[in-house]
């Protein structure tokens, strides 16, 4: 069923979602985004896991869990980063809806997100506003 | 590690060739599949014309600049404040941009608010913002 985007309020709980950072998924953002800042070598040990990977894939448990329409458009981005990551390690990221309200043919989504790891310790917190189609939502 | 950085520098600065095949790879590596990206069928009908990149694609560009500049300071302190103003198109070559805007002692250390954004082959601005970094003395 698809979701009432309409329905979503302010503090509302979006997802609440564990992943891993691996070696496999650091290799693949490292190569995609062609990073040659020769910081975030997946083969160094221990290898430090590029920050914005981790916001990629924290915005990654929202996208998925709004199953976010065809057309929306991210526009802008709020991230602290307050902690290294390393490879290998488990996160868990959590989702509220920050504010939703709708302009012309958009609906404004603002998502906040907070991601930490295994021993509590939060190492990225971060605002995405999102523009949904206003006729998909 | 101390930082040089001092009002009016400059930030290292990161070139990309956005291409179709690099945003297919981000798309698999950041699980991001929206068809504005991906689909060049769906896109087309798309106010863009066509497919654009992902908004954290370009974002990460600034986030290996500000890596490269602060190293682990940035991975471990570093805040961002983006708006994404403009779609990047496969075949646009962008370059971040970015200078120091402040600097001041904060906590045995100093805090470094820069300027900084994306620009596409036309001079346009893709993405500006604020970067914040905590350099440690």
């Amino acid at each position: 069923m698809a979701l009432d985007y309409a329905s979503l309020e302010p503090g509302q709980s979006i997802s609440n979602t564990e992943f891993e950072v691996d070696v496999s998924l650091v290799s693949a953002y490292v190569d995609a985004v062609g990073d040659e800042s020769g910081i975030f070598d997946p083969d160094d040990s221990p290898s430090l896991v590029p920050p914005m990977a981790i916001a990629a894939q924290s915005l990654k448990t929202v996208l998925d869990e709004l199953a976010i329409q065809p057309g929306t458009l991210h526009a802008g981005q709020e991230i602290e980063f307050t902690k290294a990551v390393e490879v290998g390690e488990r996160l868990s990221c959590r989702a509220t809806v920050g504010q939703n309200s709708v302009r012309g043919d958009w609906r404004f989504l603002v998502v906040e997100i907070s991601t930490g790891n295994a021993s509590g310790q939060g190492v990225m917190s971060g605002k995405s506003t999102l523009m949904v189609p206003v006729a998909a939502s | 590690m101390a930082s040089s950085y001092r009002e009016g520098d400059k930030l290292p600065t990161v070139e990309r060739l956005i291409t179709q095949e690099r945003i297919q790879r981000y798309a698999e590596a950041s699980g991001d599949f929206n068809p504005i990206h991906i689909d060049p069928g769906f896109a087309a009908l798309s106010q863009f014309g066509g497919t654009i990149a992902h908004g954290m694609l370009i974002a990460a560009l600034v986030s290996e600049a500000m890596a490269v500049g602060f190293t682990r300071d940035w991975v471990e302190t570093g805040r961002l404040k983006l708006r994404f103003r403009a779609p990047v198109k496969p075949g646009d070559r962008v370059a971040t941009f970015g200078k120091v805007k402040r600097v001041r002692e904060a906590d045995g250390g100093s805090e470094i608010v820069c300027s900084v954004g994306v620009s596409k082959p036309d001079g346009e601005s893709a993405v500006t913002g604020e970067a914040v970094v905590r350099a440690r003395t």
